[in-house]
């Protein structure tokens, strides 16, 4: 686990990125930290628990194929009973109905396509994000 | 903890699966009342009934118009655990529950173990969240 970058300010916002591709997660890293979100990272899943007992998170985003195809879901549903006010988005692969209801099952808030842009992606949270954030610096620019 | 029984609103316009469903929560200790069409749902939500969950089906007497049921089910303090249970899952009633931020989606025929688990869980989430909140 890497903490990888920290915002100015009183109370930053806690990002947690989870992903296997270290590619991916320094683009989130430097997407997230631009949008003023300290960004903690994890490849797999014992790092992502060590990370849960270590931070209070605001945002998640998370991969559904971490070391096989959908094991990212339940790290996502304990990820929203741990962190109930967190937005989850996960990356997948394609849109159906049985992705679709493993994100409303787990919890997750919004479906990203996986090769989407991660700046794309960060925009798009914070949009959703908007209207119930009251810091500034999360706008979209 | 929950002083008094949960209550759940199972909403199916097929009489024996809301039957059927009403027996399998009334064993697992749920207060439970059916109706069988969103027009007969809505106002149980409107007037002073608390339910803790809001269970509904989606093709009733219209195409999706559970998902009014949800979505009024939604809108209630306290809210409810809203679920929707259907045996035509499709993108767009399934892209409609995820926006909504409904708690959960089964689809019929449900495991009816796996479906009480989850709303028991769901339930009791939701008890604890209330108290934190109080």
């Amino acid at each position: 686990m890497l903490k990888m970058a920290a915002t100015t300010g009183t109370q930053p916002k806690i990002a947690l990125v989870v992903h296997p591709d270290v590619g991916v997660l320094s683009a989130f890293q430097s997407a997230l930290t631009q949008k003023g979100f300290v960004t903690i990272v994890a490849r797999d899943v014992p790092t992502t628990l060590l990370a849960m007992t270590q931070h209070y998170f605001d945002l998640a985003v998370v991969s559904s194929h971490l070391s096989e195809p959908g094991d990212g879901w339940p790290v996502a549903g304990v990820l929203h009973l741990a962190f109930p006010r967190c937005f989850i988005g996960v990356l997948a692969p394609e849109t159906s109905v049985l992705i679709l209801q493993a994100a409303i099952n787990n919890g997750v808030r919004e479906i990203y396509q996986q090769h989407t842009a991660p700046p794309e992606v960060v925009s798009a949270i914070l949009a959703e994000l908007l209207p119930s954030s009251p810091q500034d610096s999360h706008k979209v620019q | 903890m929950m002083s008094r029984k949960p209550s759940i609103l199972i909403v199916d316009d097929e009489v024996n699966v809301a039957r059927t469903l009403q027996l399998v929560f009334e064993h697992e200790g749920y207060e439970a009342m059916t109706a069988h069409s969103c027009a007969e749902a809505l106002p149980l939500l409107s007037n002073s009934h608390v339910f803790d969950i809001v269970m509904t089906d989606l093709n009733m007497e219209k195409e999706e118009i559970g998902l009014e049921v949800a979505r009024k089910a939604m809108d209630l303090r306290p809210r409810p655990v809203v679920v929707i249970c259907t045996g035509f899952a499709s993108m767009f009633n399934s892209q409609a529950a995820l926006k909504m931020h409904v708690d959960y989606l089964a689809t019929k025929p449900a495991d009816l173990k796996e479906l009480t688990a989850a709303l028991n869980r769901l339930v009791m989430l939701r008890a604890e969240s209330s108290q934190e909140d109080a």
